[in-house]
């Protein structure tokens, strides 16, 4: 065989081979996002409930105040990235990284390696970097939140923004940048959670007997706006899980189609070349026969 | 007449059902809450909550959170639930012994973090429920 077959062959091969693995990531990408998209339906009670214990105890409390709410001079910008721990994913994080890169006079806190690279590799102010798996439940967004919570109180970050691939939908993943402390009130807090969920307006259920809080309405107030907060966050990440799933199930189809056109190519030319070859060799029988 | 009762967390709803009677440790001490009970809003400290319907008692630890009593309809929310029955008192020795660790590690390291404490502290007092929990469940059933 001649020699320029054998290559094409092997190439062929290993297209196919590569066609193989890419597929075999987008079908792993899209069951991922599924259940991405699911966790983040789960939350939804939670906020519900939320919103309700706010809703009646605010009506009890005419005037409050809370530290997560008052706003002051921003000396330094915190900023959670939110990225993914992987790669192959399109321009996701490229995206978010270099809309990171525009802030100025910030800190930054990672949630996904890829930032956390980033970040360090700039030389710029990473206080931590946290690690949240796929299934990102609550319990392992919790540390990050608290830190960021705890930051704040303390003064190393006048503000606390979160920068995360906002989920369009499964083709179009934006990066946004959304303040979250100082937080608004907690009545427009709700109201913009419920909203995004697409919640209807909390009633609730009716009893004319008066509302007991214990230990007291101004008590309840002062514990919520650290869950809002908590529970922002933890809805961010899980909208961050789908889009790098839905990113990556998009990049890795693309990947696939490309490698089948490359591999169609390439057979093509394979066969070109074989029946180049044999023709070549009848005009040497032929020319030699005719010869003798 | 009876009470509809449902714990919610972050990640699912970790209980609903109907129940008879239903006790909850808040900030101030443990309350009991009976069908009719007066609209209550209230504060929950890590501990157990004890469902009981139809003679039937399950037992749930859960973390800080919310209880707000309306119409008959006890709405839990709190930021970390667990059935008593899926306690694993192993996995929970294992949590408590990698906790207790990195505190005493915390506390000859001065550099440490005073937000990671507060986290692995967070882990031992909700392993602690849980060890609770299970505990009077098993000595319960042997009695």
């Amino acid at each position: 065989m001649p020699k320029g077959l054998r290559e094409i062959r092997n190439r062929i091969k290993s297209v196919k081979s590569t066609a193989q693995i890419t597929r075999a990531m987008q079908l792993v990408a899209s069951s991922k996002m599924k259940r991405a998209q699911d966790s983040a339906q789960g939350s939804r009670a939670y906020a519900e409930l939320l919103g309700e214990i706010l809703d009646t105890a605010v009506s009890k409390v005419s005037e409050f105040s809370h530290p997560l709410l008052t706003k002051r001079t921003v000396k330094t910008r915190g900023i959670l990235l939110v990225t993914s721990d992987k790669g192959l994913c399109g321009p996701l994080n490229g995206n978010l990284i270099r809309q990171a890169a525009e802030i100025k006079d910030a800190v930054f806190v990672c949630v996904g390696r890829k930032g956390a690279q980033a970040i360090a590799r700039s030389g710029r102010k990473l206080l931590a970097d946290f690690v949240v798996s796929d299934r990102a439940n609550f319990s392992e967004v919790r540390p990050a939140a608290e830190f960021l919570l705890k930051a704040f109180a303390e003064g190393t970050v006048d503000t606390v923004e979160i920068l995360y691939p906002h989920f369009k939908n499964t083709l179009v993943q934006m990066p946004r940048l959304q303040q979250l402390l100082p937080a608004n009130s907690l009545v427009a807090q709700a109201r913009d959670l419920r909203e995004k969920l697409g919640l209807p307006e909390a009633k609730i259920e009716a009893d004319e007997r008066e509302m007991i809080f214990e230990p007291s309405a101004a008590a309840i107030l002062n514990e919520l706006p650290s869950l809002f907060f908590k529970q922002a966050v933890h809805q961010a990440i899980l909208e961050a899980k789908a889009s790098e799933h839905s990113a990556r199930m998009v990049a890795m189809k693309a990947a696939t189609d490309n490698a089948k056109k490359l591999a169609g190519a390439l057979s093509l030319e394979y066969n070109k070349a074989r029946q180049a070859a044999i023709t070549q060799e009848i005009l040497e029988i032929t020319a030699a026969a005719s010869q003798n | 007449m009876s009470l509809t009762v449902e714990i919610v967390t972050p990640d699912r709803r970790a209980f609903q059902g109907a129940a008879d009677s239903v006790n909850l440790p808040t900030a101030m001490g443990s309350i009991g809450i009976l069908p009719g009970h007066l609209p209550i809003t209230a504060i929950i400290a890590a501990g157990e909550i004890t469902v009981t319907n139809a003679g039937k008692v399950s037992r749930l630890a859960v973390d800080q959170g919310f209880v707000r009593v309306v119409s008959n309809k006890v709405s839990v929310v709190t930021e970390a639930a667990i059935d008593e029955a899926k306690i694993d008192l192993k996995a929970i020795e294992q949590a408590e012994d990698r906790a207790r660790k990195a505190v005493e590690a915390a506390r000859t390291q001065k550099e440490i973090d005073p937000v990671e404490v507060a986290k692995i502290e967070q882990i031992l007092r909700f392993a602690a429920v849980q060890r609770m929990v299970k505990g009077r469940s098993s000595s319960g059933l042997s009695e």
